[in-house]
């Protein structure tokens, strides 16, 4: 397996590494690889991978180590943590980045006891995870993928590269092939929307607007699948209306606790999720108790039906005209209705309904980071989910499908676990899903338990943390909050931060006695990033072709709407260097440490390493990290008993396992009765009842509700208000809330940055190929406006924001909003990381432009600042900041700004030879 | 042989189809033909300065975008350059040592390493920068069309095409036999109009690219309701008249 | 393209050598060689060495030198290999040619090797002329002008040569520098001409056939594929400023035919006549090396549109 997902197939010679070709039957990239996956023979052989532990020997950040052996590093490790644990485990605060072993991660801090643990999903794409899993039991983010061989017509929001890369590659050039029409909205046409057939070039942070504006035209029209409304989601389930009451705005159940709806037929109160009855859309009913409840699609319908979310209302602000809104709104439904798809394949329903066809809306829609970075991407992507919904596009032939594991039952899982006090583990998983204020992990003020407040009021639905905040919070809050900041495979003191300078400052801040504020960073990296300076404690990974992994179904598989998969990856490289797997590491840690699951009783470690665990680790019974071959002839799918023989099963068949589902569980699957149960079996889900979609979110009503002062856990006074509006159960816009807060006058730009398809954020910089392709970057702006700025192409420009300035070069193109500028990202590397020479382009000339961004909101009079995140899933808002851009002057060096000192690694070896 | 061979009758043209509709820039044909041709029998493809201000290095083929038209015809294209293996290969005519040939079973243009002084003559004499100069081995480089994969008979039938063509996640890169109408690239040169590159110098190459295009869906133009139809009660009104059922 | 040293020096240096030797050589035919063998023998040699030195940095330029004899074989295609070839044949032609003129002065014999001495000379120029002329994506040397004007240039250079080197050998330039006067002309009128023809010349192609697109559309680059340069753009990329050139264009002209020109005329009248033709061809030699790197510098390579330069 390559660096993500994708198979591969390594050719060696003489032990040495010489060709990496996909393998043709992964199910994931089908024989192709992208740039950064043919560069990896390169990566193989970077100077800037690290070669032994590191113990810190200068001043934090100089970048000055001893090497030490890993005996010493793990007694290093083992007696802080130990000390910690024994003590209060959340003073150990784990953050990981893009790996691929969270299922293992996250399960060593529940062993552990600490809250304080999260992966990269907060900064990355949590609006898109939690909006999806609130409202329809997927998500675009990995969970979900279009109809590639179906889909006619195929919406693409905000995506420049995307986590399925190949796939979404390979599904666009299968669109192509058959004449499908692409749009693609984004302030920036390239990549993918370069190939689009129609390009929408959105002001950024508003396409809530024009999905809500598409769907006033929809229902302007008449133009939606009522019928898939009310048998799939819960369009009809009634809404108490209530001003006032504590229940206001919440589902009308009967005693059973069922949903409950009008019947047209009967004219009578029914359950919601029966068979048969012909429910009501609109109107307003009287409650057994006596009080009103309207259908939830009514009140959907008369908020986007008012006029303020008219095509022409909306126009000015997106920067797309009305004609054209209407235009796709008409190619829409004309699409899904007029062309809609049915197939002749049987299936059942959850309601046990034999169906002779299968009726398909061959509109399909994919969205990531240009929505998700936005504070107010969690709505957003509500509404392109409530847009699927109305059209009756959700896994029907040619609309958006899920992925296997997914659908799960709505909002995922259980909430987030707690702690239970020094030496003990969590009473559940760390990260976890909220529906009501009860499970959010506050105290008795309302103020957050976790470091990075995740689960709290001022992001109660921060499913995958806000790891943007860990490292400000933990400098804030001090050693009486912190201990130990681990870092695994994220760049935080560089590209993964927001304001890396001042990151970087609190990072190597010390109190007045000349303590570190963060007492201890552990860093876990395979390459000299900007991170590893900032290490008292350096434990050096392997590179991807020299370890086990597994892509589990525990985290995010890469099963496909087909069915279930997942891979591992094994090792054919020997590493040559005093490094060992991450994986192996945590294992061997929390073996030492007596974790529970990592050691028996008398304390001695169960797995010798991770390849071990990955057989033997049973989460639930029969239920392990891999789901292929398993029992002990390994002929059980999903569930079954350890097969010891499993890692060669799969490295025979391609180091992946993959189950094709029938054809007649192929679509529907959220109410599909065979999909289902089929599902259960497996160890996927848990129920097999219908997983009704949520176009009416109560959840969030629960949390407004506290907002209004009902029931015992409320919001803190100063975040009432902030609660009351975004807990809006109907998707809602809003200016995003940095965007509110400055002076668009001196900032009048918006600033985004895109993946380039060649490269990893930080590390491709050391890969001699892909360097050569993208070795600086430039800001990018609207010919039309650089001609108002009277700037040119490689003119030195300023970008400043509130936060900073950048100095960088420019270049002019005409595919992109007028009112934005972009770069790519992570191109800027600092001085001394990653053993470039001191004149290499990357510190020269390529720059980042988290500089001008702040984790902080501005101050709004004297309470402290609000972290510049989505106010309901706590989303890094990476792309709310606005800039001005003005000629840096003949006069200017040629050479970006800011530019911190250079901080090379200078390792001092010990005199006898490390072990 | 320098001179440009008489093809047999019923010789093939072998060559890449190349999709502009289809392309969208990623830079994975060029970083595999980089791969499969460091490691292959055509000899190592030199990078010059590889961690140091200006890494370079030699390339088959390199990834352009461009910008074209204005308005609602503007398009980013995205270009992908590499060899055309032309029939009027000047490249060739114009080698001193008979290092560059054109192949005349297959039509195939080849630089012989072994045979080459370096005289960097035929990359003057190629219109699109095909060919780079390998400063370590002083000899010239260029695309082989990957014939050490293309007639592998250790590679299974399917594997048998250029590295390029086997990675491009979009597809938009197919190789076949263009001297043969019925083969799939015939067809698709003919169905979506395939183009020479500057045609106009008279090269004929045999690479054809395909002109990016533009998907439509012809709807009925939709104003603003007025009227009665208009407001909240009409559409509603319009939603919910159908009988439902659940 | 990059005006590289060892081919800037390789055809002047041989436009000199081939230049002389293709007077001596005509002049020998038609009898004209002036008095006493030493001339023609001495100016065989220096014609050869000149020759010998411009081929000889013209090797520098290979990447495998020591492969350059291959560089012999494809002369039924290869302008290069002829011009190796036909460079090649003329040595044992001069030296027969100097032989015959040592062993008796005049005669037939000399007639007949001096006139193929000449050719052979003039051969070779063309040759080296044609490596050029022949290449179609630059449209300054794909002309008609690219060959006769090396001709020209060769004539003119080899009689600077020959009239300082009669004048040294003699004491009186002759009739090689008014010769070399009236060259200095001719090639002035043609290298203006030549001037004339590519300023007027519209580009072979567009960006928008460069990539496929219909005529006349409009196409801006927008990024590279790499940011550094590259082989491709180094050797065919090369630019220069417009006001460069002009100011180039002038020392060429004045430096390299207006300065011979007067020179060569003064050296008949003047009392310092060695200096004179010395003089002469001083500037000669660095006024065509400037036209030469011109010849480079302001040709364009079809190549260089790809990365949004102007051709
Ligand atoms: N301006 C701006 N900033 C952004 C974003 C943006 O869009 N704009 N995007 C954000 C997002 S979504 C993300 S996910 C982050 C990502 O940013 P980072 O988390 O910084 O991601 P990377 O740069 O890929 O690398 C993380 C670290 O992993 C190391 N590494 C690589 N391979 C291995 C390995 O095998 N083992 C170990 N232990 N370490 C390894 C690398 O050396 C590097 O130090 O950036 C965020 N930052
Ligand atoms: N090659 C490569 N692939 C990667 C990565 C990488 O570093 N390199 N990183 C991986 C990671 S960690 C992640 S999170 C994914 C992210 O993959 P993507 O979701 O593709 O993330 P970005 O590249 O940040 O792209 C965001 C896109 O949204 C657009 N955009 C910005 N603001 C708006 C807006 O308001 N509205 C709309 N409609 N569009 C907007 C931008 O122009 C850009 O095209 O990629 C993964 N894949
Ligand atoms: S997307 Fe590229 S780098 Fe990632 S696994 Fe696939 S081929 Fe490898
Ligand atoms: S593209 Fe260039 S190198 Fe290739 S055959 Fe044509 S002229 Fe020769
Ligand atoms: S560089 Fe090599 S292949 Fe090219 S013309 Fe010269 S000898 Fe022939
Ligand atoms: S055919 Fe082979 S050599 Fe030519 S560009 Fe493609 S991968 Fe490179
Ligand atoms: S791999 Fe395919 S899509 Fe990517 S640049 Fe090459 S041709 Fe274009
Ligand atoms: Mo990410």
């Amino acid at each position: 397996m390559c660096a993500c997902r994708c198979g591969i197939k390594v050719h060696l010679e003489d032990g040495k590494l010489r060709y990496i070709e996909g393998n043709r039957d992964h199910p994931v990239n089908r024989g192709v690889l992208c740039a950064k996956g043919s560069a990896g023979i390169m990566s193989a052989v970077s100077p800037a991978r690290l070669a032994t532990p590191l113990k810190r020997i200068g001043p934090r950040g100089s970048g000055s180590f001893e090497a030490i052996g890993w005996d010493e590093a793990m007694s290093i490790a083992t007696r802080r943590l130990a000390a910690i644990r024994a003590t209060d485990p959340n003073r150990l605060a784990f953050f990981t980045g893009r790996d691929q072993s969270q299922s293992l991660t996250g399960y060593f801090a529940r062993m552990f006891g600490t809250i304080n643990y999260a992966a990269h999903g907060g900064f990355c794409s949590v609006n898109m995870a939690a909006a999806g899993v609130y409202s329809v039991g997927g998500a675009f983010w990995e969970f979900g993928e279009p109809d590639w061989d179906r889909a006619r017509l195929f919406l693409l929001f905000g995506v420049a590269e995307d986590h399925d890369s190949n796939p979404i590659k390979l599904g666009l050039g299968r669109l192509k092939e058959r004449g499908a029409k692409i749009i693609s909205i984004n302030p920036v046409r390239t990549g993918y929307s370069a190939i689009a057939d129609e390009f929408v070039a959105i002001t950024p942070g508003t396409d809530g607007l024009l999905v809500l504006a598409l769907a006033h035209c929809l229902l302007e029209a008449g133009d939606v699948d009522t019928e898939f409304l009310i048998r799939y989601t819960n369009a009809h389930h009634l809404v108490i209306d209530a001003p006032g009451a504590a229940d206001d705005g919440l589902i009308a159940r009967n005693e059973a606790g069922r949903e409950l709806a009008f019947d047209r037929r009967s004219a009578a109160l029914v359950e919601a999720g029966a068979a048969g009855i012909d429910p009501a859309l609109a109107g307003a009913f009287v409650l057994p108790d006596g009080r009103r409840a309207r259908p939830a699609f009514a009140l959907l319908a008369e908020r986007y039906l008012d006029p303020q979310y008219a095509p022409e209302a909306v126009a000015g602000r997106c920067g797309v005209e009305a004609a054209t809104i209407r235009r796709i709104a008409a190619e829409i439904a004309e699409v899904a209705f007029r062309q809609a798809i049915v197939l002749d394949q049987p299936w059942t329903d959850t309601s046990g309904r034999r169906h002779e066809q299968m009726t398909g809306r061959p509109v399909a829609m994919h969205a990531m980071r240009g929505i998700s970075a936005h504070s107010n991407g969690f709505h957003t992507c509500r509404a392109i989910h409530v847009l699927q919904m109305l059209l009756g596009a959700i896994d029907t032939p040619g609309s958006w499908r899920y992925k296997s594991p997914y659908p799960k039952p709505i909002p995922g899982g259980p909430p987030p676990g707690r702690p239970r006090g020094p030496g003990r583990p969590l009473d559940g998983s760390v990260l976890g899903f909220p529906t009501r204020p009860e499970d959010l992990l506050v105290d008795e003020a309302g103020e957050a338990l976790r470091l990075d407040r995740a689960f709290s009021w001022e992001a109660p639905l921060a499913i995958h943390g806000l790891m943007h905040m860990v490292i400000a919070r933990a400098f804030e809050e001090g050693p009486e909050r912190i201990d130990t900041l681990f870092l695994f495979m994220a760049n935080m003191a560089w590209n993964s931060a927001m304001n890396p300078g001042e990151t970087t400052r609190m990072l190597s801040a010390c109190d007045d006695a000349g303590n570190y504020r963060i007492p201890f960073v552990i860093v876990a990296d395979a390459f000299a990033s900007e991170t590893v300076a900032y290490a008292d404690l350096v434990l050096p990974d392997t590179t991807y072709l020299e370890r086990y992994d597994c892509i589990s179904l525990l985290d995010r598989p890469i099963g496909s709407a087909h069915g279930p998969a997942d891979a591992i990856r094994v090792p054919v490289l020997p590493t040559g260097r005093e490094v060992r797997p991450f994986q192996d590491v945590l294992i061997d840690l929390a073996g030492r440490l007596g974790l529970p699951n990592f050691a028996d009783a008398e304390g001695k470690p169960l797995y010798a390493s991770y390849a071990d665990y990955i057989v033997r680790h049973e989460r639930r019974p029969g239920i392990g990290p891999l789901a292929g071959f398993r029992g002990a002839d390994g002929a059980s799918i999903g569930r079954g008993a350890p097969n010891p023989g499993q890692l060669r099963r799969y490295v025979e068949n391609g180091s992946f396992w993959v189950h094709h589902l029938p054809p007649e569980q192929l679509y529907y699957k959220h109410a599909n009765r065979a999909y289902l149960t089929g599902a259960k079996a497996m160890g996927l889900i848990e129920s097999d009842e219908q997983i009704v979609l949520q176009l009416y979110c109560e959840p969030l009503q629960r949390f407004r509700l506290a907002a209004r002062g009902h029931g015992t856990r409320r919001p803190p006074e100063r975040l009432r208000a902030r609660i009351a509006s975004f807990f809006d159960p109907l998707p809602i816009w809003y200016v995003p809330l940095e965007e509110a807060m400055v002076d668009r006058e001196r900032f009048p730009l918006h600033a985004i940055t895109q993946r380039p398809m060649a490269m990893y954020h930080s590390w491709g910089s050391h890969n001699a190929w892909l360097r050569q392709v993208l070795p600086e970057n430039r800001i990018y702006l609207h010919a039309g406006r650089a001609a108002e700025i009277g700037v040119r192409d490689d003119d030195w420009v300023w970008v400043r924001s509130r936060n900073g300035s950048v100095r960088c070069m420019v270049r002019t193109m005409t595919g992109v909003n007028r009112d934005t500028v972009w770069t790519w990202n992570a191109i800027g590397k600092r001085a001394g990381a990653w053993a470039l020479q001191n004149d290499a382009p990357e510190f020269r000339r390529g720059f980042l432009l988290n500089h001008l961004i702040s984790e902080y909101l501005p101050k709004a009079g004297d309470a402290a600042p609000d972290s510049n995140s989505d106010p309901v899933t706590g989303q890094a808002a990476w792309f709310d900041v606005t800039v001005s851009i003005e000629p840096a002057g003949p006069d200017s060096p040629a050479q970006t700004a800011p530019q911190p000192a250079a901080n090379p690694l200078r390792i001092k070896r010990s005199p006898e030879p490390v072990s | 042989m320098t001179m440009l061979p008489k093809s047999p009758p019923g010789a093939k043209k072998l060559g890449l189809v190349i999709d502009l509709d289809t392309c969208v820039g990623c830079h994975a044909c060029a970083v595999s033909c980089k791969e499969w041709n460091t490691k292959g029998e055509a000899g190592l493809l030199p990078d010059y300065d590889k961690y140091g201000a200006e890494p370079d290095g030699v390339w088959f083929n390199r990834i352009h975008s461009y910008e074209s038209g204005a308005g609602d015809g503007c398009r980013t294209v995205n270009l992908p350059r590499s060899c055309l293996h032309c029939e009027d290969a000047l490249c060739v005519t114009v080698c001193p040592t008979g290092a560059s040939y054109k192949r005349a079973e297959d039509g195939i243009v080849l630089v012989d390493a072994d045979k080459c002084i370096g005289c960097k003559l035929c990359s003057w004499a190629c219109p699109y920068g095909a060919r780079e100069f390998d400063e370590d081995a002083g000899v010239m480089r260029k695309c082989t069309l990957c014939i050490d994969r293309i007639y592998d008979k250790d590679l299974p039938q399917a594997e048998r095409e250029p590295a390029c063509v086997a990675t491009c996640p979009s597809r938009a890169r197919h190789f076949g036999d263009l001297a043969d109408p019925q083969s799939k690239v015939s067809q698709l040169v003919k169905k979506r109009g395939g183009v020479d590159l500057l045609g106009e110098l008279g090269y004929r190459p045999t690479n054809k690219y395909l002109p990016p295009r533009k998907a439509t869906i012809p709807t009925a133009p939709r104003e603003a309701p007025t009227g009665a139809a208009s407001g909240i009660g009409g559409a509603l009104l319009k939603l919910l008249d159908r009988a439902l059922s659940r | 393209m990059r005006p590289a040293a060892s081919v800037l020096l390789l055809t002047t240096l041989t436009g000199f050598g081939y230049g002389l030797l293709a007077w001596l050589g005509a002049c020998a035919a038609l009898g004209l060689l002036p008095a006493g063998r030493w001339l023609a023998v001495g100016g065989t040699a220096l014609a050869l060495l000149f020759a010998t030195f411009g081929l000889v940095a013209s090797t520098l330029h290979l990447g495998r030198k020591e492969r350059a004899w291959r560089a012999f074989t494809q002369w039924r295609s290869s302008w290069l290999s002829r011009e190796g070839v036909a460079s090649v044949l003329t040595y044992p032609i001069a030296i027969a040619f100097a032989a015959a003129v040592y062993r008796d002065g005049g005669g037939i014999a000399v007639r007949l090797l001096g006139a193929l001495a000449a050719a052979a000379a003039l051969v070779t120029v063309f040759c080296t002329s044609m490596i050029y002329a022949s290449l179609k994506p630059i449209r300054q040397w794909h002309n008609a002008h690219t060959a006769p004007d090396y001709l020209i240039y060769a004539v003119f250079s080899g009689a600077v040569l020959l009239a300082l080197l009669e004048t040294a050998m003699l004491g009186t330039p002759g009739a090689a520098a008014r010769a070399a006067a009236l060259a200095a002309a001719v090639a002035w009128a043609a290298k203006r001409a030549y001037w004339r023809h590519i300023d007027a010349q519209s580009p072979l192609a567009t960006l928008a056939s460069a990539i496929g697109l219909p005529k006349g559309t409009e196409v801006k680059p927008l990024d590279a594929p790499h940011f550094t340069e590259n082989y491709v753009l180094r050797e065919m990329g090369f630019t220069i400023a417009r006001r460069h050139a002009v100011k180039l264009r002038r020392i060429a002209l004045l430096v390299g035919f207006a300065a011979p020109l007067v020179l060569s005329l003064l050296a008949s009248f003047s009392r310092l006549p060695l200096a004179a033709t010395a003089a002469a061809l001083v500037c000669a030699a660095v006024g065509l090396l400037t036209e030469r790197w011109l010849f480079f510098a302001e040709a364009t390579h079809v190549s260089a549109l790809y990365y949004g330069r102007r051709i």
